[in-house]
């Protein structure tokens, strides 16, 4: 196996040494690039005392290209589909190599905060967000006392 | 050696392969359950090859991904029925040991490899000619 980049050395390093508050990312002792996500749902959101688990993972072109991530922690939002991937612009054509992981967790944690159902990937809960958002809102916060409290 | 793609990464990126339509004509495959966050399920499809007593029918299998996939290969099951060396006829699974791309199983195989390689396997000389169950009937 080659040596892992510098860049990915030094971001794994500080996501150690300094955390994000509510957001954990531990790599993979058998693959560096792959790492074991958890993000802590918004407070006054209606994921809120939610843990969610992600995974993340480093393709060859990163930092060229954007990180991959999906939700392994099923959650009903607007932007995250049934197989938990996400649809964020800074994951798609929005991704700049100045990002990192860290901003990255930190703009999904956002998303969490800010649904928007005006650029949906799950098309059924957009709608349904766009129709009856407070129902929508407690689907929301069932799925995440469901299947987000441990 | 580059970066070594994790189970669940790869499957996504083979799905959305099987979603565009990008991969060989003749083979195609999707997850059975579109809400299975392990996606460990899938559907694959073979047209039969042309020449061939398997010439326009369309074959179902079941893929099952484990775990350990893609370091190990997936199982492979057809559903239609087909008379086939390497397919066990009672149960219409795949003998791993009978066919190359799942004995010599390499990460860099994906399920489409391995339908597409059945579908040669279909297709030679010595198998092209071999009687056929009727179009239609499935292993139970």
């Amino acid at each position: 196996m080659s040596a892992l980049p510098k860049r990915i050395v030094k971001e794994t390093e500080r996501l150690m040494a300094e955390p994000v508050p509510g957001i954990s990312a531990v790599p993979h002792e058998d693959n560096l690039r792959y790492f074991d996500v958890m993000i802590h749902g918004p407070s006054q959101s209606p994921y809120e005392s939610g843990v969610f688990k992600l995974e993340l993972f480093l393709p060859d072109d990163y930092p060229m290209t954007p990180p991959k991530i999906r939700f392994l922690t099923k959650i009903y939002h607007p932007n995250i589909d049934k197989l938990g991937r996400i649809c964020l612009d800074v994951l798609k054509s929005n991704w700049s190599p100045a990002l990192q992981i860290r901003t990255i967790l930190l703009s999904i944690q956002a998303l969490l905060g800010a649904p928007n159902p005006d650029d949906p990937l799950a098309n059924d809960v957009a709608q349904r967000w766009k129709e009856d958002e407070q129902a929508a809102i407690q689907t929301a916060r069932e799925w995440t006392r469901q299947y987000a409290m441990a | 050696m580059g970066a070594k793609v994790p189970r669940n990464f790869r499957l996504l990126e083979e799905l959305e392969k099987g979603e565009k339509g990008r991969g060989a004509e003749a083979c195609s495959y999707g997850l059975s359950d579109g809400d299975d966050l392990l996606m460990s399920n899938w559907n694959g499809t073979i047209l039969g090859p042309p020449h061939s007593a398997h010439e326009n029918r369309i074959y179902s299998l079941n893929i099952h991904c484990g775990e350990n996939y893609p370091d190990s290969p997936p199982t492979v099951q057809f559903v239609s029925k087909i008379n086939l060396p390497c397919v066990d006829q009672r149960t219409g699974k795949v003998e791993p040991s009978r066919l190359p791309c799942l004995f010599q199983w390499k990460r860099e195989n994906t399920m489409e490899t391995i339908l597409i390689e059945l579908r040669r396997f279909m297709a030679l000389p010595q198998h092209k000619k071999l009687p056929q169950p009727a179009e239609g009937t499935t292993f139970t």
